[in-house]
């Protein structure tokens, strides 16, 4: 009996001390920071002045002035936009790409380039192509069309080389879902005279679930925190109009010096991507008991 | 039926070609701008050659006041200190998770796991003011610090690796009088060395890419990194593309060129871990 | 069974190694202090100016040995984005460049040196007065005297005029008349706007969505266009209490007339362009693509330097209340919490002396704000057989003050989407005048 209390406490010991310094990284740099805007949410601060108590005051003057709603609709939409164009065509490639024709790895591979390289960068070259006075693209169409300056066009390119960033992602996923249904199965529906649609949807697309299932939350949680391809492309203008929410604390900030609007507003966003999150989770919980049933 | 069969190939190959030029166009428009002069970039089409074939933007980059040659060490230096940081301090949290027996251990792992809903946006504003209360705003250590301890993230794939290594291995360690720290080293790190070699790549590839937080916390050019050297020549030389281009090329290349080397450990690296 | 383990560790602490002495070397290469010298950093957001100093500086090293001065120039770009996160975290500069929107916050914070009483009231007397008066609050003055912008101007490309059949002589007294009964700036700016196939503004085959050459730059660019326009139709820009005050009749007016320039007459490149890239207008100038283009002093030596062909200035366009200018000075300001305040004070007497100054107005960068120093401005451009007169001569009908009070940055933050909007022609104008008012004024009361 004795023995083996010591031998669990030396193996608490052991837990403890294998944890430690990952633990300090979680408390000191997860934990604490999301401590500290909570309580930055309820302060006035400018950077240089004094931080000074002020109550619901951000928190009101946040919801009730509609630049942090528009700022959430913009996001919205931004999602809206992204998410489902860059499935569906992921979804296009990964079915050409698993036709096993020679080549398909090159292409690949090619198609996950943007994916790997700096979003920054890549927002920087993009600013260039759609310059409307000696930018590529105008060049190259012959016509002057202001793809960032325009407020109805701006929020629609920048959504164009975020999903030109993350198709080959999205494709890899699904690439590897399509290669992971039995052959077996497919064979058998081959048998049973399914043609090439009939095959796709009703017996590809619903063994792909899981696989959709993943890329879409991913990709829904990593766009609603797009900033550097906007800070790149747009700086949150033409008058607000790519203005989304991670582009909004920053520059409420580090543009217009009050850190306690941009606590309130990095607060708001906790909760919707944590919501967002549980969410997705419970929902796929369900979904995975069910279907093993 | 032959026909139709060679017709939707060559379509299918026709649709994957145009896809690949969208693709790598802006890359090859980068690249070749960065050598171009900047009267040709004035005078002639976005997609005219390199005529003369120039290394100036390059020298002027490199050798000017902008000091990218500097924002290249640092970044990798940041880069490789937080990735050696974070393999150890996550490996070794990972094996505490899957093999060592100690209270509180599930309520643990659920904490660690519930950090990865917290998105990286909320943590800029009060990492800020603590680095700034700590005197390390604008240092090396400010690039550092907030990632080098653990990535949750590597520490729950660490875990689900580290559960799948036999116990019998680590049993009969032991009983030839292996510490911990003896099995970690001589058993559980040889055995995961896929899955370590995966966190390397897209450890390196997300702080050699990373943004918001080094343009926050940094001024000036003494600790600035790769990115935000490029945004702020961006903003600098508003119009003066072919010197933003070869900047754009700096960031770029050198993860092109890492990718090529080890695309396949890439592709699957970004499969196993769903980023990079 | 332990090589492995200390193969790790020995690899794991050569890499610390090396990266800790590299970041270390990284270090002192930045800090390079050496021995007995003291180091003192001056930023600013000017390269012409930058240039001027360093030349100043050389001279102030040579007798004063045991001081360095570091040049630091960052983009007007980011240049208060990153003013205020390096004061908040003690890394700001001994000295850096000031304007008179932005100083009140740190005046207030303390985070600035008192200049009343750190440099001798003689040497105070010589500054010129109204940039003075623009950076004292308080009673106190807060940052050393470095530029008085006079007056705008207008700069016009000599050879597209004449194309246009009109000499100098037929720009320099043009009028602006919102009612348009006494207005000749818009018939002149028709005549100076071509669209792609040469048909100019004032025929009936203009395209205006597709411009080869502008008349003009009006646009949103506050100290530029909008504060003289309104100045010049009796409109202010804030009251004397610093409420923002240019949504009253005759600042709608003002603003109107410039949207109409951009958007009715289209004899200006549009808000897509010049919203966002403030320096859009100055290159279509130096590219001879623009006839008028209408700035202060601040871009003289540029369009000196860049213009291949014949230029010169006059007056801006006079309106109903006469041709009224804003003015502006730059201030340089003493970091309140720097490691070496006498060195810093030493610094900042060098450049409000006539001495410091003089390698500023000598090299046409910018107009001094030390008076001693002026007259070399004007030998220089004199030299360079440049009239600038028009600069000086605007101001004796009257000043517009340049935006002023401690919420300048947050109403700009506030105001700005919202009148971009207006000059994009997407919200009326007077409603969005309005609207940008109160958002303006609403940060002032948080």
């Amino acid at each position: 009996m004795r023995s083996r209390g010591r031998l669990r406490r030396r193996s608490a010991i052991t837990g403890y001390a294998l944890l430690a310094p990952s633990l300090f990284g979680v408390v000191c740099f997860l934990l604490l920071p999301v401590l500290v805007v909570l309580w930055l949410s309820f302060q006035s601060w400018d950077l240089i002045g004094p931080i000074t108590f002020v109550g619901l005051d951000n928190y009101q003057s946040v919801l009730s002035d509609g630049v942090f709603g528009n700022s959430l609709l913009v996001t919205l939409i931004f999602v809206a936009l992204v998410v489902p164009i860059q499935t569906l065509i992921g979804l296009g490639a990964a079915t050409l790409l698993t036709r096993g024709l020679p080549g398909s790895a090159w292409f690949r591979t090619i198609y996950v380039l943007p994916w790997i390289c700096a979003p920054l960068a890549l927002g920087v070259v993009w600013k260039w192509i759609l310059a409307p006075t000696d930018g590529a693209l105008n060049t190259l169409l012959g016509q002057r069309v202001e793809w960032l300056s325009d407020p109805a066009l701006a929020l629609p390119a920048v959504a164009a080389v975020v999903i030109w960033t993350n198709v080959g992602y999205v494709t890899l996923f699904f690439m590897a879902g399509l290669l992971n249904i039995p052959g077996q199965i497919l064979e058998a529906a081959r048998i049973d005279g399914a043609g090439a649609v009939q095959m796709f949807w009703h017996i590809k697309l619903p063994l792909l679930r899981p696989t959709m299932f993943f890329v879409l939350v991913t990709t829904v949680i990593s766009a609603f925190q797009v900033f550097d391809q906007v800070y790149a492309l747009t700086q949150g203008g033409p008058a607000r109009s790519t203005d989304v929410v991670a582009a909004r604390i920053y520059y409420e900030a580090f543009d217009a010096f009050d850190l306690g609007r941009a606590a309130v507003m990095a607060v708001v966003l906790l909760v919707i991507l944590v919501v967002i999150t549980l969410a997705q989770q419970l929902y796929f919980r369900r979904r995975v008991t069910y279907e093993m049933d | 039926m032959k026909w139709t069969r060679f017709s939707s190939t060559a379509a299918v190959y026709l649709v994957l070609v145009l896809g690949a030029l969208f693709t790598l166009g802006p890359f090859l428009l980068s690249i070749l701008t960065a050598f171009k002069t900047r009267e040709q970039f004035a005078q002639q089409s976005a997609l005219s050659w390199p005529d003369p074939f120039t290394l100036d933007n390059f020298a002027l980059l490199l050798t000017g006041p902008a000091q990218f040659g500097r924002a290249i060490v640092v970044t990798v230096l940041a880069a490789v200190l937080i990735l050696v940081g974070q393999l150890i301090c996550s490996i070794l949290a990972a094996y505490a998770f899957a093999r060592v027996d100690f209270p509180g251990r599930q309520v643990l792992f659920w904490v660690y796991l519930s950090t990865l809903m917290i998105p990286p946006v909320v943590l800029v504003v009060p990492l800020y003011l603590m680095m700034t209360e700590a005197g390390l705003r604008n240092s090396f250590w400010s690039l550092v610090l907030p990632f080098a301890f653990a990535s949750p993230y590597a520490i729950f794939l660490l875990r689900e690796y580290f559960r799948g290594i036999p116990q019998e291995l680590i049993d009969a360690a032991r009983l030839d009088g292996a510490n911990t720290l003896d099995v970690l080293v001589e058993i559980v790190v040889p055995l995961s060395r896929p899955i370590i070699a995966t966190l390397t790549l897209i450890t390196i590839v997300s702080h050699w890419n990373s943004f918001m937080w080094p343009l926050v916390v940094t001024t000036g050019t003494d600790w600035r990194v790769v990115t935000v050297a490029t945004a702020s020549l961006q903003s600098q030389f508003n119009g003066n593309w072919t010197l933003v281009m070869a900047a754009t090329t700096l960031a770029l290349v050198p993860l092109l060129v890492l990718f090529l080397l080890f695309q396949r450990s890439f592709v699957r690296s970004i499969t196993i871990s769903g980023s990079a | 069974m332990a090589k492995r383990s200390t193969i790790i560790a020995a690899g794991v602490a050569g890499v610390l190694l090396v990266i800790t002495g590299a970041v270390t070397a990284l270090t002192f290469s930045s800090t390079e202090s050496s021995g007995d010298i003291t180091t003192v950093t001056v930023r600013l957001w000017d390269e012409q100016v930058a240039a001027a100093y360093e030349k100043s500086f050389s001279a102030f090293e040579q007798d004063n040995p045991d001081i360095h001065i570091d040049v630091e120039i960052v983009p007007w770009n980011d240049y208060f984005e990153k003013l205020r996160t390096d004061v908040a975290g003690a890394g700001a500069p001994d000295v850096f460049w000031v304007d008179g929107g932005s100083y009140p916050a740190y005046a207030d914070a303390g985070a600035l040196l008192d200049i009343t009483t750190a440099i001798p009231a003689d040497a105070q007397a010589g500054w010129s007065a109204p940039v003075t008066a623009q950076y004292t609050r308080d009673a106190t003055l807060w940052g050393v005297p470095q530029l008085a912008d006079p007056g705008i101007a207008v700069y016009y490309n000599a050879d597209l005029l004449g194309d246009a059949g009109l000499t100098a002589g037929d720009v320099s007294a043009l009028t602006w008349d919102p009612t348009g009964d006494n207005d000749t700036l818009i018939g002149v700016l028709q005549k100076l706007t071509k669209d792609y196939n040469g048909n100019t503004a004032d025929s009936a085959e203009f395209d205006g969505s597709n411009l080869s050459q502008y008349g003009y730059n009006a646009g949103y660019d506050l100290q530029a266009m909008v504060l003289n326009y309104l100045a010049s139709n009796g409109a202010q820009f804030q009251n004397e209490s610093n409420q923002y005050a240019f949504a009253s009749d005759a600042g709608i007016a003002s603003f109107e007339y410039l949207v109409d320039l951009m958007n009715k007459w289209q004899v200006a490149p549009s808000a897509a362009d010049t919203n966002t890239n403030g320096d859009f207008s100055r290159e279509q100038f130096l590219q001879g693509k623009m006839a008028l283009f209408q700035s202060g002093v601040y871009n003289l030596a540029n369009v000196s330097a860049g213009a291949n062909f014949d230029w010169g200035i006059v007056r801006l366009p006079s309106g109903p209340a006469g041709a009224i200018s804003g003015v502006d000075g730059i201030a340089a300001a003493g970091n309140a919490a720097s490691h070496h305040p006498v060195e810093t004070q030493r610094v900042l007497a060098w450049l409000g002396s006539a001495a410091g100054s003089e390698f500023i107005g000598a090299s046409g960068a910018a107009s001094p704000a030390v008076l001693a120093a002026q007259p070399a401005y004007a030998a220089y451009w004199a030299s360079e057989n440049v009239d600038i007169s028009p600069f000086y001569d605007v101001l004796a009908a009257g000043t517009a003050p340049a935006p002023r009070g401690a919420g300048w940055p947050a109403a700009e933050n506030a105001m700005r989407p919202l009148l971009d909007e207006v000059f994009l022609g997407r919200t009326p104008v007077g409603s969005g005048v309005r609207a940008a008012q109160n958002a303006a004024n609403a940060t002032l009361t948080e």
